[in-house]
């Protein structure tokens, strides 16, 4: 499993690349696709939509010229009627000329107007002013032109007006401007006057006759069958395409093709709105499916990430060996990683939305729990390192662990819960213990070898003068008993001497001891109190947590040193502070009322008869069940004890210890319960002691 | 109890005052000592002595001692070959008496815890003399014996090898090739020479050797 672990991260990635390069692909090509197909519709469109136009402005240009062509058969036929007029009565030649000349002022089409006989002899002619050179028409219209002869002709059968087939102004080597003529019969057909012949300038019908407004920018003419030119009005620009059509304009006798030309509106790519309108949708469509399958590729990247992520964190969670839970501000729980089912012994789902008092409380401390609950809800910061508490499982055992708790914020930074790592300290606890155990195994080693030590010297020492004690009382009772005949009283005496020498001896090795325990005054020195019991604390602290008793130390601020052997005070507090939490067993006082405290403090000392000096007041006060009258009363004998195990000299140095400091040590019943130890140093050493 | 006037003890001990109590002790009791203050006082007048004390002694010696200890002298004692004739008595005190209790098992007469009762004391000193009576009068015998074998001739040397094992004349004759005749005459001459009366006599004598 371990080994398979590195691997899988790998795998996934591979797999993933994998399924990313399969996905670009295919997105590839339906994009490709995507776009052929928008293309391909946009150039459908564009062409239809020029077609459409195309067809539409060939359209227009088809009315226009019917349009045109009417326009200009209604003039047409209009003049005839003025013509009419003109011989409404029947004038002379001479009256005929002056309205004739003013009928050519007013007709700018007209080039020329004749009235010709029966017999199509000239009877009266008149030329349009505008002409510009009236040279020798006259006599070449003597005679009628063969097309106005058939025109007339044609007229004379129709008994109306008829137009004769396009010509060319005689006399001008061809090059002259296109004509056709007009031929009305005059009279009544039983009394025929003559004809009056006008001759129409096609290029003046054009530009009189065409409606300048549907000519913008186009160009009209006149066609012959074959499609010659005749006579053309306006000009498309060169250089464009052109759209052309034609019309016939049926006049009486003959007709005549007119041609309207107009320049093809240049086809842009958008040949209208609605083709601009839907191309830009089109493209704002491809621009949004583009955003839209970034977004989405983004977000299918961001899930991935996601779910590794999750992936990630359940593998971390169900790795840890910290139990982690996490409880909302109503103190239910909202979540339990399996470490801590495992630790308490209950399932994740059991555990959902349990409240208080957790199943996992100790049912005696549920009170206590509950007060540093609260505590934490009402947002008081938990120590960084963490709270002890004791956790009951399932099955009743007990075990310690170690909370450290954090808040959980939500995003709006709002306090959600909160979320606490609880860690078993069974482990941690036993290792302690054993340490603490083999700790004091070892002093009590240290001790006794040193008592041991001590006791041979000291047997050893002693044993000499009391059996030389022993020997010469047994010598002296013999001799008594059985005295031979030469017993003097010198020899008895001498062993009574002896006897009194060897037990000034031994007195002698007593008396050593006690000057070795007061050399050591020489080690004296000057010592802050705070000091001393800031070296004891950690070793005190140590049994106070196993035996869940709180360790109090108040040492008063601007005490003067005392003067004293360090290690040996320092031994008087460490088993002043034992016999205290000894006096305080688990359970005794409940760890409910509050009471387990041992409360060490150092004051200084008000000056009284035992402490005429002043100096500093030390106290140690436990809150056990006290002290009976008989044990005060033994108190401090040695070999006087009330433990199993204890030796009894415990109390009984202390005093001595503090006797040889020139203090006291005194006892007193706490308040509420229990002992207060008490003992004063001096500030100076007693001269007299180190006098001696 | 019997008293041994003509007894010594040798008191060894480093303590003056403990030497001069237990003699004055046990002249009361009518015991004669010699006080050494040290092993290496004694070593040196014992090693000075040609042949074994004639009269019954014994040591009493202090487990500790400065220099030599009382151990270190036990242990040069063992290898005299008449140590029996000299029982040694350990004075120990309370540390000491595991050493002492060794010291028991490997051959010391007994051993006294400090401080002792006296006369108990004494008690066990009289028995200690009273083996060494034992012992030195045991020697003598060894010795008187010895000189006897000395005065023996080669072939009545063989007679009372095959004598004492238990062989009957016949078979002695047999091995040495002599008459029945002869052995019976060696025979009673080696019983007048070892002063013995039986060959039975003749086996016990012959294994104190």
């Amino acid at each position: 499993m371990n080994a398979a672990a590195p691997a899988w991260p790998a795998r996934a990635r591979r797999w993933a690349a994998e399924r990313a390069d399969a996905l670009r692909a295919r997105r590839g090509s339906l994009w490709v696709a995507l776009l052929l197909l928008v293309a391909v519709l946009l150039g459908v469109l564009v062409f239809l939509a020029g077609q459409f136009e195309e067809a539409r402005d060939r359209a227009a240009l088809e009315r226009d010229a019917t349009a045109l062509a009417s326009d200009i058969r209604a003039q047409l036929m209009r003049n005839v009627q003025t013509l009419q007029a003109l011989h409404s009565s029947v004038p002379r030649a001479e009256d005929w000329e002056a309205p004739a000349g003013e009928l050519l002022v007013a007709h700018r089409e007209l080039m020329r107007l004749a009235w010709r006989s029966n017999g199509y002899r000239l009877l009266a002619e008149r030329e349009s002013p505008y002409l510009p050179s009236p040279d020798n028409a006259s006599a070449r219209a003597e005679r009628p032109l063969p097309e106005v002869r058939q025109a007339c002709d044609n007229a004379r059968q129709l008994a109306g007006p008829a137009f004769s087939s396009s010509h060319i102004w005689p006399g001008d080597e061809g090059r002259g401007p296109a004509l056709i003529a007009m031929c009305l019969p005059i009279g009544r057909a039983e009394l025929r006057n003559g004809f009056l012949v006008a001759t129409y300038s096609l290029a003046g019908v054009l530009s009189e006759f065409a409606n300048k407004d549907l000519l913008r920018g186009r160009a009209l003419s006149f066609l012959e069958a074959d499609g010659k030119l005749l006579a053309a009005l306006g000009q498309t620009p060169t250089g464009r395409e052109t759209m052309a059509v034609r019309v016939l304009l049926d006049l009486p006798g003959y007709t005549l093709t007119l041609w309207l030309q107009a320049p093809l509106r240049p086809l842009g790519l958008f040949p209208n709105v609605l083709t601009a309108v839907v191309g830009l949708l089109s493209l704002a469509l491809l621009l949004v499916l583009a955003l839209l399958g970034r977004d989405m590729r983004l977000r299918q990247r961001a899930e991935f990430e996601v779910a590794e992520a999750l992936a990630f964190r359940q593998a971390m969670e169900n790795s840890l060996v910290t139990g982690l839970r996490a409880r909302d501000m109503s103190g239910r729980i909202s979540y339990a990683n399996p470490a801590f089912c495992q630790m308490v012994g209950y399932g994740a789902e059991e555990l959902m939305g349990s409240g208080l008092p957790a199943p996992w409380w100790p049912p005696e401390r549920v009170d206590e729990y509950r007060q540093l609950h609260d505590q934490l809800l009402s947002g008081q910061a938990a120590p960084r390192e963490g709270r002890e508490w004791v956790f009951q499982r399932r099955d009743g055992t007990r075990f310690p662990v170690l909370v450290v708790e954090a808040p959980l914020i939500d995003a709006q930074g709002a306090q959600t819960g909160h979320l606490g790592a609880v860690l078993d300290i069974t482990e941690q606890r036993r290792i302690e213990d054993q340490s603490r155990a083999s700790l004091d195994r070892l002093q009590a080693t240290a001790r006794l070898t040193t008592v041991g030590e001590m006791a041979s010297l000291l047997s050893h020492e002693l044993n000499q003068p009391l059996a030389a004690i022993a020997s010469y009382a047994s010598g002296a009772l013999n001799l008594l008993d059985d005295p031979p005949e030469d017993l003097s009283p010198a020899e008895l005496r001498l062993a009574v001497e002896r006897i009194g020498e060897q037990a000034e001896r031994a007195g002698r090795v007593i008396k050593s001891v006690a000057d070795f325990v007061r050399r050591r005054e020489h080690s004296r020195e000057a010592l802050p109190p705070g000091d001393l019991v800031e070296a004891v604390a950690p070793l005190i602290g140590l049994q106070a947590k196993k035996l869940g008793i709180r360790v109090q130390i108040e040492v008063a601020p601007g005490l003067t040193p005392v003067r004293c052997d360090r290690t040996l005070i320092e031994q008087v507090l460490i088993n002043l502070a034992r016999n205290g939490m000894q006096a305080m067993p688990e359970g005794d006082p409940d760890a409910t009322s509050g009471l387990r405290v041992l409360r060490i403090a150092v004051s200084a000392a008000t000056v009284s008869a035992s402490a005429p000096r002043g100096g500093t007041a030390f106290s140690v006060t436990d809150h056990g069940e006290g002290l009976s009258e008989a044990v005060q009363a033994r108190l401090f004998t040695t070999f006087f004890t009330t433990k199993p195990e204890g030796m009894g000299l415990g109390l009984s140095l202390c005093r001595t210890v503090i006797e040889q400091h020139g203090g006291s040590l005194a006892f007193e019943p706490a308040q509420p319960r229990g002992t207060v130890f008490r003992f004063t140093l001096a500030a100076e050493p007693p001269s007299v002691s180190s006098a001696q | 109890m019997t008293t041994h006037p003509d007894a010594t003890i040798y008191l060894v001990d480093d303590d003056a005052v403990v030497r001069g109590a237990l003699a004055w002790l046990l002249r009361t009791r009518r015991l004669p000592s010699e006080p050494y203050e040290s092993a290496e006082a004694f070593m040196a007048q014992a090693s000075g002595w040609q042949r074994e004390p004639a009269r019954p002694s014994c040591v009493l010696l202090d487990v500790r001692m400065p220099g030599q200890s009382g151990l270190a002298l036990f242990e040069r004692l063992l290898a005299l070959p008449w140590q029996a004739v000299l029982p040694v008595i350990f004075l120990s005190g309370h540390a000491d008496v595991p050493t002492a209790v060794d010291a028991v098992k490997r051959g010391a007469f007994d051993f006294c815890e400090k401080p002792f009762s006296d006369n108990l004391l004494v008690d066990r000193v009289e028995q200690a003399l009273a083996r060494s009576a034992k012992a030195i009068a045991q020697r003598a015998q060894q010795r008187n014996m010895q000189q006897r074998l000395e005065g023996l001739t080669e072939r009545e040397r063989d007679v009372l090898r095959l004598v004492a094992a238990g062989l009957p004349n016949k078979l002695v004759a047999d091995q040495l090739e002599i008459s029945v005749r002869t052995v019976e005459v060696h025979r009673s001459r080696v019983f007048d020479k070892m002063d013995v009366k039986s060959a039975v006599e003749l086996a016990n004598a012959l294994r104190l050797l």
